[in-house]
């Protein structure tokens, strides 16, 4: 099982040993789960649209950063880290069997209409407002459709806004492997859009 | 008569190429399909859209050959250009990318407010937190330590002077000293005597009746008590 990110050095014991009382940003576990907890915590709701599974991560996550926090080299941001950990561990958890027989009737399952209301109050009629909704409906519900790369790779960009580069850091992926599979999501996304658009009717189904 | 140029739908649907005659594009064209992903990728993924093209496998979209020779940033302002005269492209761009925004806002706002539902962490100690302050800790211990051996230590050195102390208030007080060897002496005789005193009256049973009865007291009247 892969739980930490794949470019890890791995040092010899000697070397870990001398490199233990080294001071790291993660040694304040406080500020760092006080400054990242949110972050990780929506990217791991919205990846598996369960809130018990994506809390448990979320402390997993940071549990796993500060064991490892003298292999922390500082040739990321704390937020890449971070993310990257919790990124496999959604990805070891997603692929057990015992995921995919709760995903079905858990009721810890993140509802999408729940999701729509909590958009913040904006200035607009009501039916502006109904239409909002529609439209954070749709693309909730598009993006769980996605393969697990591409609604990876697009949360990352729009819901963390991380950068190409971060991203392929974050997921171990080529550059142009990432840009694929963005575009192709976006891709996906898009005529999802016009399609509702064309047909108003089929919102209805969401 | 020369022949003019042949406008085809490049792609499915009813959204054309726009870059393919550069000249005329925002006249009668709309963006691709990938021109319009780039520009809601953004600049990241628009500032390398030509190595995507290269890597994508031809006749996708319909568009191979199309725009993989063209500069991607020519593209890219080609694609701006387009949007300013195209109300079309620039309605569903808008209407995309509000859509991803309103998408961002409602997570955000729904997963803060499912945290805040949650309950607190219990994050271990600082002391197992701050390993560089693990010496100040230390020698916080050993301060603490210390502390609670001192009382003792002092009670074991007062428990081992205190003979002398005693010697010491003897000789320093030789009345009481006297006193106590004046005790001592009387204890000494009486123990010495041959009659304790109070056996004195059974020692001489022709004695003074009357001295007798002075001296009987209670206690030493019941002859089974002697």
């Amino acid at each position: 099982m892969q739980l930490m990110p794949e470019n890890i050095q791995t040092f010899p014991s000697t070397t870990l040993s001398l490199t233990a009382q080294r001071a790291t940003p993660l040694d304040d576990l406080e500020s760092v789960v006080a400054l990242y907890q949110p972050r990780v915590f929506r990217f791991l709701l919205a990846t598996l649209h369960d809130r018990d599974a994506a809390e448990t991560l979320t402390q997993e996550t940071f549990l796993r950063a500060w064991a490892a926090r003298d292999r922390f080299r500082e040739d990321c941001s704390i937020a890449t880290w971070l993310i990257r950990i919790a990124l496999n561990l959604a990805r070891d958890h997603t692929r057990t069997g015992r995921f995919r027989f709760w995903k079905r009737s858990s009721i810890s399952n993140v509802d999408v209409a729940e999701v729509a209301a909590s958009l913040p109050s904006r200035e607009g009629s009501v039916e502006s407002r109904l239409i909002a909704q529609q439209q954070v409906a749709l693309i909730w519900e598009t993006v769980a459709g996605l393969s697990e790369r591409q609604r990876a790779i697009f949360l990352l960009r729009f819901l963390e806004e991380m950068d190409i580069p971060d991203i392929a850091t974050v997921t171990g992926l080529p550059l142009s492997t990432v840009k694929s599979h963005l575009y192709r999501a976006l891709g996906v996304i898009r005529t999802r859009h016009n399609s509702t658009l064309r047909n108003p009717a089929s919102k209805e189904t969401l | 008569m020369t022949p003019q140029p042949v406008l085809e739908p490049r792609i499915a649907g009813d959204i054309r190429l726009g870059n393919t005659y550069p000249g005329i594009a925002h006249l009668t064209t709309h963006l691709t399909a990938e021109q319009m992903t780039e520009l809601l990728a953004g600049p990241a993924g628009a500032a390398e859209a030509g190595d995507l093209r290269r890597m994508r496998s031809p006749g996708q979209d319909g568009d191979a050959g199309s725009a993989s020779a063209s500069d991607p940033e020519q593209n890219a302002a080609f694609a701006e250009a387009h949007l300013l005269t195209c109300a079309r492209c620039a309605a569903e761009l808008a209407g995309l990318r509000e859509g991803l925004s309103l998408f961002r806002q409602a997570s955000i706002a729904y997963a803060d407010s499912e945290l805040r539902r949650r309950p607190q962490w219990t994050l271990p100690g600082r002391s197992i937190l701050r390993p560089a302050l693990e010496p100040a800790y230390w020698v916080a211990a050993a301060a603490m330590l210390l502390t609670a051996l001192f009382p003792l230590q002092v009670l074991r050195q007062h428990g081992l002077g205190s003979p002398p102390a005693v010697a010491t208030s003897l000789a320093d007080h030789p009345a009481e000293s006297q006193s106590d060897e004046a005790l001592l002496a009387d204890v000494n005789r009486e123990v010495s005597a041959s009659v304790p005193a109070p056996m004195q009256a059974l020692a001489d049973p022709t004695g003074d009746v009357s001295s007798v009865s002075v001296q009987t007291s209670p206690e030493t009247s019941d002859p089974r008590k002697d």
